[in-house]
C-alpha cells in the first residue's frame, strides 16, 4: 500500500477530469471549471453509486429475455427455427467446433454476466468502504471498460446475418427480439461503467491514511 | 475588492445547497426494462397453448423443435420432444400447440404423420419432400378436451372439411377393394373407400364409403353399387363380356354407383344408409321382378351347357331365367329326363311393347285368368314350344328359346299344378347333331369293298385308254415332225432379217452420233440460250422497269 497517498479531495484538491490539472476548487461542493480547459469540475462524478446502480440492474433484468428469446430466426424452405445465443452454442458444440462454441459462450454469455458481476462487486465494495484491493479493484473496472465494446460483437453479426441472408424463398433470417435486449445489456453496461467513477474505489480505500 | 466596500448596503446573495433528490430519474431506465421485460414474459405465457402427446407406432423424419403440427396446411402446433413411451414399444411425441388451436384438442381430434406416400391411387404428399415430415391434424366433433392422443398409422382417407356423405355397403366379400378404393359415378371419380370390416355376424363385410359432394345427391334410395374392380370378363350365352371402369380401378379395385334405368326417382338416401353392393353392374342393374311366373320344362336331350341364370327368350327378348336345372323321372315313360325350371317376368316383355299392346299387356300381366287364357292360346294354337338353343357355337352355352313351331301337336296346360309345365320341342343343336350322327351311319354302311373294286376297274379302264393316247401320240409325232421342222426354219429366218431392219433405224435415229440425233441436239441447246437470253432481259427489266422506255442506262458500279 505504498503507492496509496492522498486522494486530491482529501488533500482539498481537484482534478480536472479532462485535461488532469490539478486545481483548487473554489468551493468544496461547486469546484467550478477548470483554468486551463474550461471543463466544469467535479471532485466526484455527482450520484455515480446511483446511476450505476440503476444502470447495472436494469442491463441484469435485460439479460434474461437478451438468453431466453431468439435472437435469429432461420427460415429454411418454409420452416422456421428460432436460434437463441445458447442454442447457438449448443449448435456449434454438439456439430464439433467446440472452439468457436467456446469463443461465442465467452464473448455473449460470459463477459456480460462478468461485467455485471463486476460492475456489481465494485459498487458493493464502494459503498461498503471495502479498503483492501484498490489496485486489483482499480485493474477489474479497467478491464470492464476496455472489454465493453467487444460485446457488441454478436448484436454486429447478427445484423450482417440478417441483411446477406436473404435468399427467399429459400432460406431467410429475421432477427429476434432477442437481439434487442442483447444490445441493450451491452449498452448499459457499457454506460454504467462509465457513470461508475472509479476514484470512489481510492476514497474508501485510502480512507485510513487518511 | 473596493468594490463591495462601496456596496455594503446591497444584499448579500445567499448560497442554497442544491437539493439532491434522494431518487434520481435514472431509475427510470431499470423500471423500463423491468416492464418491459415482464410485458413479454406476460405475452409468452399467456399465448403458450397446451402441451399434447401423441403416440405413434413410428415416427419417421419427426424431429423436436422441428416438425410442425399442420392442421389444413396451417401450423397449429411444434414437436418439443420424442421419445420412446416407457414401455419401448411406441414412440411419444410431445407437442406445444398454439393458443388459438387449442379448442381443436378435443377427444376424437386425429393425428397422423404426413410423408410422401405413393399408392396404386395416387401420389400424395409431395411438400414434404422438401420441408421434412410434419403431422397432420383432423379436428373431432366431440366437445371433451384431451391432452394424450394416439395417433394414426395411415392418413384417414378424407378430411372432413369435405363436405359430402357416408354410406354403407353391405358386400359378400371385399374382393379386391381396398381403403381409398375409388368410388365412380359414370367414370367420375365420385368418392372412395374409407373402411371396412367385418358385419358382427362374420357371414359380410361392411365397407364404408365417402362419396364427395355433389355426387353424393345423385345416390338415392334406388341407387345401386356394384364391383368395378379390376377387368370384368363374363362368358355366358350372351357370349363374351369384358368391361372396366378404368384403369386405376383395374388395378386398386372400385366400385360405381348409377340409377338403374327403371328406377322412379327415389328419394335422397340419408347419410349413412346401407346399401347392397353387387359384384358386377349386370346383377346391379337387374330390375326387381315384381310378377315372377314359374314354369317347368321337361327335355328329352342333354342339358349340357344350360346354366342356371342362362336367359329365357321369347322371339330372341330376353323375358325371364333359369332357376334350376336337374333331372326328373317321367312316371308314364318310365325314364328319366332333364327338368328345367325357369322364371319370367311378364312385366319385361310388356316393358317393350309399344302402344295398345302396352295397356293389353299389362292387363295380361296382372289378372292370372287373363294370362292363363293367353298363354294357353300361344301354346294351343299358334305352336308355341319352348326349345334349348345355343346361344353360342363358341362356348356351347345353351338358353331356352320359345318360338312359334305352327307344326307342333295342339297341347293343353295344366294351371293346376304347382308349377305349370309347359310344352316343348327338341332343340335345334342336339338335332344337328343327331343329323350328323345319321350321315354317319349311312356312311358307315356303305360296301366300301364294291366301291373299292369298282374303282379298281375304273383306274385300269383309265390305264387302257391312257395307252391309247400314247400310241396317237407317236403316229402323230412321226407324221407331222419334219414339216414343223421347214416352218420354223422359215420363221427363224424371218426374224433375223426383221431384226436387221431395227439395228439401222437405230443407228440413224437413236446412236449418239445419229444425224437426226445432232440436229435435235442443237436445236435444243439453242433453245436453251435463248431462253437464258429471255431470263437476263426479265432479270434486267425488273430492276430497271424504265429500260423500256428510256433504254438501257449504264450502270453505275
Amino acid at each position: 500500500m505504498s503507492a496509496t497517498g492522498l486522494t486530491a479531495a482529501q488533500a482539498g484538491l481537484v482534478s480536472c477530469e479532462t485535461c488532469n490539472l490539478l486545481t483548487q476548487p473554489v468551493h468544496p461542493e461547486r469546484p467550478g471549471h477548470c483554468p486551463r480547459c474550461g471543463a466544469e469540475l467535479e471532485s466526484r462524478r455527482p450520484r455515480s453509486i446511483q446511476y450505476t446502480w440503476a444502470l447495472v440492474i436494469a442491463a441484469a433484468i435485460c439479460y434474461i429475455p437478451a438468453n431466453l428469446l431468439p435472437v435469429m430466426n432461420t427460415t429454411t424452405l418454409g420452416t422456421t427455427e428460432p436460434d437463441t445465443i445458447m442454442g447457438g452454442v449448443v449448435f456449434l458444440y454438439t456439430s464439433g467446433s467446440w472452439p468457436l462454441a467456446l469463443v461465442v459462450l465467452i464473448a455473449s454469455v460470459m463477459v456480460p454476466i462478468g461485467k455485471l458481476i463486476a460492475l456489481t462487486y465494485l459498487l458493493v465494495t464502494v459503498q461498503r468502504g471495502v479498503q483492501g484491493g484498490t489496485r486489483e479493484r482499480t485493474r477489474l473496472y479497467r478491464m470492464v471498460e476496455i472489454i465493453g465494446r467487444w460485446s457488441m460483437l454478436d448484436v454486429f453479426v447478427d445484423t450482417f446475418t440478417v441483411a446477406l441472408l436473404q435468399l427467399k424463398p429459400l432460406m431467410s433470417v429475421e432477427p429476434g427480439l432477442g437481439v434487442l435486449f442483447f444490445a441493450a445489456v451491452v449498452v448499459l453496461t457499457m454506460l454504467a461503467a462509465e457513470t461508475f467513477d472509479p476514484r470512489l474505489i481510492w476514497d474508501s480505500g485510502t480512507r485510513v491514511e487518511k | 475588492m473596493t468594490d463591495n466596500a462601496d456596496r455594503g448596503d446591497l444584499p448579500q446573495a445567499t448560497v442554497v445547497p442544491k437539493k439532491h433528490r434522494r431518487v434520481s430519474v435514472v431509475w427510470i431506465i431499470p423500471i423500463l426494462a423491468a416492464a418491459i421485460a415482464i410485458g413479454i414474459a406476460v405475452q409468452r405465457i399467456l399465448s403458450e397453448g397446451p402441451t399434447i402427446t401423441i403416440v405413434f407406432k413410428a415416427a419417421q423424419g419427426i424431429e423436436a423443435g422441428k416438425t410442425f403440427i399442420k392442421y389444413k396446411d396451417v401450423n397449429i402446433g411444434q414437436v418439443s420432444a420424442v421419445q420412446l413411451t416407457d414401455d419401448f414399444s411406441k414412440v411419444k411425441v410431445t407437442a406445444k400447440i398454439a393458443k388459438n388451436a387449442a379448442g381443436l384438442m378435443v377427444e376424437d381430434a386425429q393425428f397422423w404423420v404426413v410423408e410422401p406416400r405413393i399408392t396404386l391411387s395416387g401420389v400424395s404428399g409431395l411438400g414434404t419432400l422438401l420441408s421434412g415430415n410434419y403431422i397432420g391434424f383432423e379436428a373431432g366433433q366431440s366437445a371433451r378436451k384431451q391432452v394424450a392422443f394416439t395417433g394414426l398409422n395411415e392418413p384417414p382417407p378424407l378430411t372432413q372439411g369435405d363436405s359430402g356423405r357416408m354410406f354403407t355397403l353391405q358386400a359378400s366379400k371385399l374382393g379386391s377393394l381396398g381403403i381409398g378404393a375409388p368410388v365412380y359415378y359414370r367414370s367420375l371419380e365420385a368418392g372412395q373407400v374409407i373402411g371396412y370390416r367385418l358385419a358382427p355376424g362374420g357371414k359380410s363385410v361392411n365397407i364404408d364409403i365417402f362419396v364427395k359432394a355433389p355426387y353424393d345427391k345423385y345416390v338415392n334410395t334406388e341407387t345401386r353399387f356394384w364391383n368395378a374392380s379390376g377387368l370384368d370378363v363374363s362368358i355366358g350365352a350372351n357370349g363374351v363380356n369384358v368391361r372396366t371402369e378404368s384403369l386405376v380401378s383395374l388395378i386398386a379395385g372400385g366400385m360405381a354407383f348409377d340409377d338403374p334405368p327403371f328406377a322412379s326417382d327415389g328419394e335422397p338416401a340419408s347419410a349413412n344408409a346401407v346399401f347392397t353392393l353387387f359384384a358386377d353392374e349386370t346383377s346391379a342393374m337387374k330390375q326387381p321382378e315384381a310378377i315372377a311366373q314359374h314354369y317347368v320344362l321337361y327335355f328329352n336331350e342333354s342339358l349340357r351347357g344350360l346354366s342356371v341364370g342362362a336367359p329365357v327368350t321369347l322371339l330372341g327378348l330376353q323375358g325371364g331365367e333359369v332357376t334350376e336345372v336337374g333331372l326328373d323321372f317321367d312316371p308314364k315313360t318310365k325314364k328319366v329326363r332333364g327338368r328345367v325350371e325357369i322364371v319370367t317376368y311378364p312385366e319385361r316383355l310388356v316393358g317393350r311393347m309399344h302402344g295398345k299392346a302396352v295397356v293389353a299387356g299389362q292387363a295380361v300381366e296382372h289378372s292370372a285368368q287373363k294370362r292363363h287364357a293367353f298363354i294357353q292360346q300361344m301354346f294351343e294354337h299358334f305352336g308355341m314350344r319352348g326349345q334349348l338353343q345355343s346361344g353360342s357355337l363358341l362356348t356351347g352355352q345353351l338358353f331356352v328359346a320359345f318360338d312359334f313351331f305352327p307344326n307342333a301337336k295342339k297341347m293343353k296346360i295344366d294351371w293346376n299344378q304347382e308349377v305349370p309345365e309347359l310344352p316343348v320341342v327338341p332343340g335345334t343343336l342336339p338335332n344337328l347333331e343327331e343329323k350328323v350322327g345319321s350321315i354317319l351311319t349311312k356312311l358307315d354302311n356303305l360296301q366300301w369293298e364294291k366301291i373299292g373294286s369298282d374303282t379298281r376297274q375304273a383306274i385300269e379302264t383309265f390305264n387302257q385308254v391312257l395307252k391309247d393316247a400314247d400310241k396317237a401320240l407317236v403316229r402323230f409325232d412321226s407324221d407331222l415332225t419334219p414339216e414343223i421342222k421347214s416352218a420354223i426354219e422359215e420363221f427363224r429366218r424371218a426374224t433375223a432379217s426383221a431384226d436387221r431392219m431395227i439395228r439401222n433405224a437405230d443407228a440413224t435415229l437413236v446412236s449418239p452420233d445419229a444425224p437426226g440425233q445432232q440436229a435435235l441436239r442443237n436445236a435444243m441447246q439453242e433453245v436453251a440460250r435463248a431462253a437464258r437470253s429471255l431470263r437476263v432481259l426479265t432479270d434486267y427489266l425488273e430492276r430497271h422497269p424504265e429500260a423500256l422506255i428510256r433504254g438501257k442506262t449504264e450502270e453505275k458500279p
